[in-house]
């Protein structure tokens, strides 16, 4: 049963992605439906298989040895992925509702786009649900590069001049990635000598350059989870996205990142070695710097949805540090990372539901304003802690962190928590500047608004193991809490700070713009250098050219004696005669 | 090796007369560029090779020589000239051709070495003729003639020349042959098979001139020692 | 060295039969082409049937030398003294004539039907049954006069047949043979001299024994090497080759490049042999001038436009591999092992080339035959309507070219070990320059071929078999290197 359940996981987005093969190679251009009721079930069979239950497979025919897992682990993660990617398939069919019937007006391009995006679509959710279930090396990597590449057409989307600079950071970034996560697996799995993820967790804690691998893969999976410094392609692709991709990319395809993270670090060993732990410290701090530096860049954006990106960077920041906590408290591991995989799982869907509701808020429903504002806001609360599932999952890391004595991480934390309070904050202002009216339909705000619940109740419906969430005791509400308001002061406070300097922003990516100043400079004298290259090619190629010319005219008239030859045959034999007689009474007489 | 000659030293007068003959004409007939008259040199010269055979004891080569020398391989030549009737003139009747200084100026002095190595080669062989080279004049003679048969045979472009020099060349090697190693059956029948060879030759090369002349004029004769003209 | 010429005495009496094969093998061809003048034949077959006795007499020759080994013949004829022997390397030589030459003969009708050659085509057969009689005269005689004989009558039939084609270039560049082929066997008459004065004998056996190291000898091997030199185009006397074998007609060139040059060339080693056994510089500076061969030869052909130039210059570089062997073979303080390998390895590229350069020729000659063009530019797109003749010309400068498996491959494998092992860098060196060239020219002119822009041309269509027989030879130079254990076999000869 579960067996057949995964193969239809898999399969089932393959069928999809045949069937709307299919349907646009038969179908008349006029009739043309891109987003059909089975392209938005391509998600649904990978959620029943987070339901049903824990197992474990083993595929020898399987590339180097297939072996998959539903453990404790993979299963929330499966389940709140497959539902966001679910929910974002439906808001989707919505959002692209305009798009599709100018497709079917007979705009080719249009045609081309959204083929597009309907196939890759699916091949995304492939890959992002094989790393899920996959325990061995191969598959993870095959899932995650799966995921990585195809995303491209969901970012590349709209084809604007943003869309495609966004898409080429995001290319550039994951291809950095990809080369290093696949450099970090060949040396770590060629030092243990093993196929599978548990072999490469043992084999980094007990190598001599363990430390230097997890960096590797670490910064590899960095590139997805946007640790800072890496992070730069998602304040640009996030904007430019359509709003359903954005949804996935930073609720699901992010978290992957993380999980990499999960899935290669020997996080919560006792026996982690110094170098080890004092990469974690690194780790923790790079989080922190993340969840703080983001988020004090991120209000200053004018797009919301730039504002949600440094959000996400924010709380990815902030799941880094707790991850580290793995290698330098690995004590804390075993208490700590349920109530992380709650994190990311209200993140997911909090983070999901805002993304949809920036289309929302581009198409406000006729519904009244306190309302359609309330729910737009209700997500942004949780994240921030204040409420239903958010306070919940910010209880759940911290009273591990609590019991093990890490109050000045709790504190940081705390104070993380305000930033990404000033940043929803921020992004719903600017929602209110950009809003417009014009209706969204009704599979745009079902999918939002079931994702915001789906988002306030987490805890109730995700697989965890049983006991090891609960609900923070009333006289913790207040630490829980207290950052949300002080974070929306912040925000208006800094609003009315920076009034005078109207209409000035900071541009999204921040440190994109570093990097493309810097390599730019570094292309100049290699430019140059390429162009002398190519002048000195030129010359040489006709140096040589007249070298040959001069040497074949040499030998032109070196063989033109040859005539000289045929007509003094005679001679020369008498003189071969002489020379010969000469040469041989000589050697004689020695 | 050397024992034929003991019994002709009486007849050394009409030896050296005879040798004196032969390289007269041989030379008259080499370097004389009126073509008919070096060709009825060449057939007094043949006359003359003919007595030398009868001198030397082989009346057998002697015919031969009468033969295939006076009888036939002259008539070639005057056949190549046009010259098949006395009296007649013919375009061939001098050679034309004239030669740069410098190709003159090689040939000599490879004439010369070519000289002295056949003479001290035949030295060599005949010990006695470091000693007494006036007891062997038709020996002499021959290496005489070999060195500038040969010499103008490099020099020479016009084909009837080459060919003349050739069959002079050919007549002061049997001599050659004949005075080192004597009138033995061996010595005649390679002699005779060179004569053949050179009947052949020199019938072969004059059908060749006459169809070239006939073919091309008499310019066509002397192409060997001119550059090519996109002919071969 | 003298053993391996088979100069030696014999354990058994020829028997009937063999005297018979002998017979055969030497007056058959002769008497063949005086048949052919009367009755010039219009097909293939009669002069496939012809060639059968022809090809059954080597064959009886082969195994009579395998069941008796070396078999001697002397005849006294009025005092002259005559002598023949057949040994391994005499049987393996007149076979290759007798295939070259049967080929050379299946070959011929259809050409002179397709080249409308005039009124002295049926000359071509009495010469061609001279050339090979005398060829295989001269691969078996042991005295000098009938060696003088042989190459007498060989060069002159040669001369005559090489001038058949009666162009005005042909006459001019055969008229030039003719005098220099009869200046070289003077040459080589003189010495012939010098040796019967000093020694009084002709027979190359005796004189094997009596010969000893002194001027004469010198002055001698000076002589004939020069006159054989010149004839046998060796490297600087080589320059009348190729006019001549650019205005015959094909199979006439192909019998000439392939067997007439390598008889003076055979002569030489033997004689050589004989008379210097022991001398160091004489074979040196024939190895001198055969690196400038190959280099010479290869640059000529490479940069020629005339395709059957290509072919005919191609032949000098590729004699100057043999020159190349000499010092190998003559030369003193060459230890055995490296003597031997020279020896198989010189002969074995001997016949390879003689088969390759037979089959090129043919080749060529339907290259030129069917398209009408006898320039590399004409041969443009040729590839696409004459495939057959562009394998048949592949495979043959494969050998030559030397890659492996063929017989240029072998014995340039040979050669070069016995180089190694005596330390003879410059000669390695000639040899890879050497195939270096030979792959520079001939894929030059596979470019010519291989160009598809051509504008179609109509194509003269061939007689039937011309590309089978000489895919042919060409197949049997290949498979020379295959099977090089046999004729390598034959070779060494029965040491005495």
């Amino acid at each position: 049963m579960m067996t057949m359940l995964l193969a239809l996981a898999l399969l089932w987005p393959l069928v999809v992605i045949g069937w709307t093969l299919w349907s646009a190679y038969r179908a008349p251009a006029a009739y043309q439906s891109y987003f059909s009721a089975l392209w938005l079930s391509a998600a649904w069979p990978a959620l029943l298989l987070a339901y049903g239950g824990e197992a474990q497979w083993t595929m020898d025919a399987w590339m180097l040895g297939g072996e998959w897992a539903l453990n404790s682990l993979s299963r929330p993660w499966l389940a709140f992925t497959a539902l966001l990617w679910g929910l974002a398939a439906i808001h989707a069919r919505g959002y692209f509702a305009t798009e599709q019937a100018k497709a079917q007006e007979g705009d080719q391009d249009t045609q081309r786009r959204l083929l597009r995006l309907a196939l890759l679509w699916p091949l995304t959710l492939l890959g992002n649900v094989l790393l899920i279930i996959a325990q061995d090396i191969a598959s993870f990597y095959l899932g995650f590069a799966l995921m990585t590449f195809a995303a491209y057409a969901l970012v590349v989307h709209s084809g604007t001049a943003e869309a495609r600079l966004g898409a080429k950071a995001y290319l550039m970034l994951a291809v950095v990635g990809e080369g290093l996560i696949i450099g970090g697996f060949l040396w770590a799995a060629g030092e243990a000598d093993t196929l599978t993820l548990q072999g490469l967790r043992e084999g980094i804690l007990v190598a001599e350059q363990g430390a230097w691998m997890a960096a590797l893969l670490c910064l590899g999976f960095g590139v997805k989870a946007g640790a800072i410094g890496l992070h730069v392609w998602l304040p640009l692709a996030h904007p430019v996205a359509p709003a359903p991709a954005s949804a996935v990319l930073s609720g699901a395809m992010i978290k992957a990142g993380l999980l990499g993270w999960i899935s290669v670090l020997p996080l919560g060993d006792e026996q982690i070695s110094a170098s080890l732990a004092q990469f974690g410290n690194i780790m923790l701090m790079a989080g922190l710097a993340a969840a703080f530096g983001a988020a004090l860049y991120g209000v200053f954006q004018r797009h919301p949805k730039a504002v949600l990106a440094y959000s996400s960077i924010s709380q990815m920041g902030m799941m880094t540090a707790l991850v580290a906590m793995g290698l330098v408290a690995p004590e804390v591991w075993p208490l700590l990372w349920p109530g992380l995989v709650l994190f990311a799982a209200h993140h997911a869907l909090a983070k999901g539901s805002l993304f949809m509701g920036t289309s929302i808020s581009e198409h406000l429903p006729r519904w009244p304003l306190p309302l359609v504002w309330g729910l737009l806001a209700l997500p942004g609360i949780s994240l921030a802690g204040a409420i239903g599932a958010g306070m919940i999952s910010k209880w759940g890391v911290k009273s591990p962190l609590y019991e093990m004595h890490h109050e000045s991480l709790i504190k940081l934390l705390s104070w993380a928590a305000v930033g990404t309070a000033a940043l929803v904050s921020v992004a719903l202002w600017r929602q209110w500047q950009q809003r417009h009216k014009g209706g969204s339909n009704r599979e745009q705000w079902g999918a939002w608004l079931v994702a915001i619940a789906a988002a306030l109740l987490t805890p109730f419906w995700l697989p965890l193991p049983a006991g090891s969430i609960e609900m923070p005791p009333l006289k913790e509400w207040l630490g829980i809490m207290w950052p949300f308001p002080v974070g929306v002061l912040f925000a208006a406070v800094g609003w009315l700070l920076t009034r005078p300097l109207k209409g000035k922003s900071l541009p999204a990516g921040d440190l994109w713009w570093l990097y493309a100043g810097m390599v730019g400079a570094a292309l100049v004298p290699i430019r140059r250098l390429g162009h002398y290259c190519a002048k000195l090619k030129a010359a040489s190629v006709v140096s040589a050219q007249k070298t040959e010319e001069i040497l074949m005219g040499h030998l032109t008239r070196l063989l033109s004696t040859e005539s000289w030859l045929r007509h003094h045959v005679s001679g020369l034999m008498m003189l071969l005669a002489v020379l010969l007689a000469a040469l041989m009474m000589w050697e004689g007489q020695r | 090796m050397t024992a034929s000659f003991d019994a002709t030293h009486s007849l050394d007068a009409i030896e050296v007369l005879l040798a004196l003959f032969l390289t007269a004409s041989a030379l008259v007939s080499l370097f004389d560029r009126h073509l008919v008259r070096a060709c009825y040199f060449f057939v007094a010269f043949a006359a003359a090779m003919t007595a030398a055979w009868w001198q030397l004891g082989a009346p057998w080569l002697a015919a031969v020589e009468l033969v295939l020398g006076v009888g036939l391989t002259g008539p070639c030549f005057f056949y190549a000239l046009g010259h098949v009737v006395p009296g007649a003139s013919s375009p061939l009747e001098r050679d034309k051709f004239s030669e740069p200084w410098s190709r003159v100026a090689m040939r000599v002095v490879l004439a010369l070495a070519w000289f002295v190595m056949v003479g001290a080669a035949i030295r060599y062989v005949v010990a006695d003729m470091a000693y007494a080279p006036s007891e062997h004049p038709l020996l002499v003679a021959g290496v005489v003639i070999a060195a500038t048969a040969l010499g103008a045979f490099a020099l020479h472009r016009h084909l009837l020349r080459r060919l003349l020099a050739f069959n002079l060349l050919g007549s002061a090697v049997f001599m050659l042959l004949a005075g080192v190693a004597g009138t033995s059956a061996t010595a005649q029948a390679l002699i005779s098979v060179g004569l053949l060879v050179a009947w052949l030759g020199s019938m072969l090369g004059a059908l060749l001139i006459r169809q070239l002349v006939h073919l091309e004029g008499v310019e066509a004769l002397g192409r060997d020692g001119k550059p090519e003209e996109g002919a071969t | 060295m003298i053993w391996r010429f088979g100069l030696f005495d014999s354990t058994f009496e020829p028997l009937l039969s063999t005297h018979w094969a002998l017979l055969v093998a030497l007056g058959l061809p002769l008497m063949l082409g005086m048949l052919a003048a009367l009755f010039p034949p219009k097909r293939a077959w009669p002069v496939v049937l012809a060639s059968v006795p022809v090809l059954a007499s080597g064959l009886m020759l082969l195994s009579a030398y395998d069941q008796a080994g070396l078999l001697r013949w002397h005849w006294d004829i009025a005092g002259v003294q005559l002598s023949l022997r057949l040994n391994g390397l005499s049987v393996l030589l007149l076979l290759m004539t007798q295939v070259i030459g049967v080929a050379a003969a299946i070959y011929t009708p259809g050409y002179l039907r397709l080249s409308e050659t005039g009124p002295l085509a049926r000359w071509l057969w009495p010469l061609m049954g001279v050339v090979l009689s005398a060829l295989s005269l001269i691969w078996l005689a042991t005295d000098l006069l009938t060696l003088y004989a042989g190459l007498e009558l060989m060069g002159l039939a040669a001369v005559g047949m090489l001038m058949l084609s009666g162009k005005v270039a042909a006459l001019v560049a055969g008229m030039r043979y003719l005098l220099l082929a009869l200046m070289g066997s003077l040459t080589y008459l003189l010495g012939v001299a010098l040796i019967l004065g000093h020694w009084g004998r002709l027979d190359l056996q005796g004189l094997a024994e009596v010969v000893e190291p002194g001027p004469v000898a010198w002055f001698a091997a000076a002589l004939i090497g020069a006159g054989l030199a010149l004839k046998a185009a060796l490297f600087p006397l080589h320059a009348w080759l190729t006019p001549v074998h650019e205005n015959a007609w094909t199979p006439v060139s192909a019998l000439h490049a392939a067997l007439v040059i390598k008889a003076s060339l055979f002569i030489l080693l033997q004689l050589w042999s004989i008379l210097l056994p022991d001398t160091f510089y004489a074979p040196r500076v024939i190895a001198w001038l055969g690196m400038l061969a190959i280099v010479w030869g290869g640059l000529l052909a490479w940069r020629t436009d005339s395709l059957k130039t290509l072919v005919a210059s191609s032949t000098v570089g590729q004699l100057g591999y043999l020159m190349v062997a000499f010092p190998l073979l003559l030369g003193p303080d060459i230890a055995p092992l490296p003597r031997a390998l020279a020896w198989e390895g010189f002969w074995l590229q001997l016949m390879g080339h003689a088969f390759a350069k037979a089959a090129m020729f043919m080749a060529a000659g339907n290259l030129i035959l069917a398209t009408g063009e006898s320039t590399l530019k004409g041969l443009a797109g040729t590839s696409r309507r004459l495939p057959l003749s562009l394998l048949v010309f592949g495979i043959a400068s494969i050998t030559l070219m030397g890659l492996p498996p063929s017989s240029g491959f072998t014995a340039k494998w040979m050669l070069l070990q016995a180089m190694v092992i005596s330390q003879q860098w410059w000669a390695v060196a000639a040899l890879l320059t050497g195939t270096l060239l030979t792959a520079a020219y001939i894929f030059r002119m596979f470019r010519y071929c291989f160009d598809e822009t051509a504008p179609r041309h109509r194509y003269q269509p061939l007689a039937p078999g011309m590309d089978l027989i000489a895919l042919t030879l060409a197949l049997i130079a290949f498979a020379l290197g295959l099977l090089a254990h046999f004729p390598l076999e034959l070779m060494h000869g029965g040491s005495p």
